[in-house]
């Protein structure tokens, strides 16, 4: 019995634990970054938009591989699936996330941070881009996701459970302050 | 008293009462009240379910609420069916700006119930003079750009004129009055929808590129959230300026010189005489039966209809019933007839101005029955005789359809598009509406029957059709969505006359699409609502499967009318897979 009781009683007290980690103080990223994205959605050119107006510095390769690292402290990974921008860009999803998986060894390798936006809103998700979420998420440092793309807490489960840094914006241009807030100047 | 709006189809199938349900999205509180939708709902909260809108007088279905309104008070105020077609496609300019416009064009197939005629006012876009069978030849990976969103993937818009046509022969209005509503919507604005949120994202790099960050189509340079309200105050006023001046301000005066400097800013090659030559024409529909039923739709260079009337033939020949709706049988077999189609498709479609098509071959029953004969129910053909093999055009989601019915039971069925959401995404100064990129429509072979060539209109997949059984119209649809235009059109006939569906059940039910490019099978797209054993039962026929969304808008966004005419009810449906309403009364 008081066994259980204080298994119950840890998992109360990680339970509360988590979303804190969850709500803490952003992590300092780094400019320059790398922005690219996780399933080929125009959202990667939004994001270059909104780091803009952010005033980082920061480039964009749609589909950047290992190379593109190379002078970069910081990757972006802007998550969103859209069969139109995969075949524009002339690869499956296979050939997606062999990528993305190769982009984020080489910046564990480098010891390069990523920070993952969901910028798409409900409308983005799916069962494309939720696998993407599901597989890249895990090796963020912080998420920064428009709220209406969260409703189902997928977002929110990963994040606690990873320890990942969550901010939610309630529109995509509300994304402007916690991008510049997340980079050291 | 009937009131109109949407309701669930068990409902009408018992006859009980009729309740309104709120439209897709919110309506504009400031314009006259819709009547698509009201506070009494249904308390169905689930936008998928299947409603029928319900109608005594007349009924108009189109893919936004304040379109299928404008087109009801038309009706309401005396208008014809034509006339509230138009009012209609103008608002849609205004209201769902990304699928059709003023710099698109399109096709009207119409029915006068006076002397039981049907007719086709064809207003597709045409190549510019300096088009050339070659210019998107051996471009490699920049062809796409040239195509979509280039200056040349600019066609001389052929909208206007279409819309002017119909009025002058067949409405009874001004096109100033059926402007009216368009300005109102586009000076007031309105709530944007999920729908054009999402397509707003997924066209932002296009539009940033052609159109600008300040462009009205963005919302202080990034795409417009659900809720947020959108106003085109330039659109309103180039409204003002056709409505008062003419459809020559569009095609001769300030609105063709700032058309000819926008595309050839972006490297276009369209003039002025391309502009002020541009004719809509009318033409003989195409005629084809599916088990004693009528089918009337438009002919080549629109190729969707043809398209829809051969796949139908083949189907016929099937015991469709007995396999069940969307059993593996009946897609394997379909898909398969889809896939000899398209080849026959690949090998002929064209402007039968400048092409001989083989029309009356196409349409037989023994082209149909070789179709069947080909087709194995224990496998797939593997090889698909078919012409030279053309850029599969698998990307498009886009156009629009409205459809009308009036008191004296006229009907029009019209597609109209700009192609791409929001065409090329070029913007002549000013102006706020987006041009064409229909060149893309064009092969790039220029061997083709299908190559650019000055005044061809390339082939397009739009198949707008009227059905009647026993003399009578039943059945009216209309749908985007670009290659599977024909193929949803033809599931969406066969779940009413084989599966016994309500209107909107048949346009709401599981999907499926697949064709054939250079001989090859491609694989079998569905919604996933199509249940996993049929797939791997399709798997294990040699079919490859793609899943989709539930409800994609891959499959296009139908809009329909039913006439049911021993409970002298008209029924209108409209696609969730789009913003797609009914407004009737």
């Amino acid at each position: 019995m008081r066994k259980s009781g204080f298994v119950v009683l840890i998992l109360m007290i990680a339970a509360a634990a988590a979303p804190l980690s969850a709500q803490g103080a952003p992590p300092a990223f780094d400019p320059p970054a790398l922005i690219t994205s996780a399933g080929q959605s125009a959202d990667v050119s939004l994001a270059t938009t909104l780091a803009r107006k952010a005033g980082l510095e920061a480039t964009l390769a749609k589909t950047a591989t290992r190379r593109d690292l190379a002078g970069h402290k910081t990757l972006v990974l802007v998550l969103g699936a859209s069969m139109k921008g995969l075949g524009a860009a002339g690869i499956d999803t296979a050939k997606e996330k062999e990528r993305v998986r190769g982009l984020l060894v080489e910046a564990k390798a480098r010891d390069i941070p990523v920070l993952c936006l969901h910028l798409g809103g409900e409308q983005r998700r799916g069962e494309l881009t939720d696998d993407l979420i599901r597989e890249f998420l895990p090796a963020a440092k912080m998420a920064i996701v428009v709220a209406s793309g969260d409703k189902d807490g997928l977002f929110a489960r990963i994040c606690r459970d990873k320890g990942i840094v969550l901010k939610t914006v309630d529109k995509t241009l509300d994304a402007v302050e916690p991008l510049r807030a997340a980079f050291r100047k | 008293m009937i009131r109109p709006g949407r309701v669930p189809a068990a409902v009408l199938a018992f006859g009980l009462t009729l309740a309104c349900r709120p439209p897709a999205v919110p309506t504009v509180p400031a314009l006259p009240s819709a009547t698509t939708g009201s506070s009494a709902t249904t308390g169905l909260s689930d936008p998928h379910a299947p409603h029928d809108y319900v109608g005594r007088n007349g009924m108009v279905v189109a893919a936004h609420p304040l379109a299928a309104q404008a087109g009801l008070d038309m009706l309401k105020s005396g208008g014809n069916a034509v006339d509230a077609a138009v009012a209609a496609a103008f608002a849609l300019n205004a209201a769902e700006p990304f699928a059709s416009g003023i710099g698109g064009g399109g096709f009207m197939l119409i029915y006068r119930a006076r002397d039981r005629k049907v007719t086709v006012v064809n207003f597709r876009e045409k190549a510019p003079a300096a088009a050339t069978p070659a210019m998107f030849a051996g471009l490699g990976q920049a062809q796409t750009e040239w195509r979509l969103e280039l200056g040349t993937a600019v066609a001389v818009p052929g909208m206007l004129a279409g819309w002017s046509y119909a009025l002058g022969k067949y409405g009874t209005k001004t096109l100033a009055k059926t402007a009216a509503r368009a300005i109102e919507i586009a000076e007031r604005g309105f709530p944007v929808s999920a729908t054009f949120s999402q397509i707003d994202k997924d066209e932002y790099e296009k539009l940033v590129k052609n159109a600008g960050e300040s462009t009205c189509y963005l919302n202080g340079g990034v795409p417009f959230e659900p809720g947020e309200t959108f106003r085109n105050p330039e659109l309103a006023a180039t409204l003002r300026r056709i409505a008062a001046r003419g459809i020559e301000e569009f095609y001769t005066g300030d609105i063709a010189r700032k058309i000819v400097a926008a595309v050839r800013a972006k490297g276009g090659n369209l003039t002025l005489a391309d502009l002020s030559a541009y004719r809509a024409v009318e033409v003989e529909p195409l005629h084809g039966t599916y088990k004693g039923a009528d089918i009337y739709t438009i002919p080549p260079p629109g190729t969707g209809g043809l398209h829809l009337l051969q796949l139908l033939s083949v189907a016929e020949g099937w015991p469709l019933k007995d396999w069940g709706q969307n059993s593996p049988a009946y897609i394997h077999h379909l898909g398969e007839a889809m896939r000899f189609v398209f080849a026959d498709k690949e090998r002929y479609d064209a402007d039968p101005d400048f092409a001989a098509l083989p029309l009356a071959r196409l349409l037989s029953k023994d082209r149909a029955r070789e179709i069947r004969a080909e087709v194995s129910a224990d496998k797939t053909a593997g090889a698909y005789a078919s012409g030279p093999a053309d850029a599969v055009q698998d990307r498009k989601e886009n156009t629009t359809h409205v459809g009308v019915i009036d008191r004296d039971g006229n009907i029009v069925a019209l597609t109209q598009s700009i192609n791409e959401f929001f065409g090329a995404g070029i913007v002549p100064e000013g102006t706020g509406f987006p041009l064409n990129d229909h060149m893309a429509d064009f092969s790039t072979d220029p061997k083709s029957p299908n190559a650019p060539n000055p005044g061809r209109r390339p082939a397009s997949n739009m198949g707008p059709m009227i059905l009647f059984k026993d003399g009578a119209p039943f059945l009216s649809l209309g749908s985007p969505g670009g290659t599977r235009i024909f193929p949803s059109l033809a599931q969406i006939v066969l779940n009413v006359l084989e599966f016994g569906q309500s209107l909107d059940e048949a346009i709401e039910a599981p999907r499926f699409f697949t064709d054939s490019a250079g001989g090859k099978a491609r694989p079998i797209s569905v919604e996933p609502r199509i249940p996993g054993d049929v797939l791997r039962r399709l798997e294990a026929l040699g079919n490859r499967i793609t899943l989709k969304e539930a409800y994609d808008k891959y499959f296009g966004g139908a809009q329909g009318i039913m006439v049911l005419k021993d409970k002298k009810m008209i029924l209108g449906g409209a696609d969730s897979r789009r913003d797609g309403v009914g407004a009737g009364y």
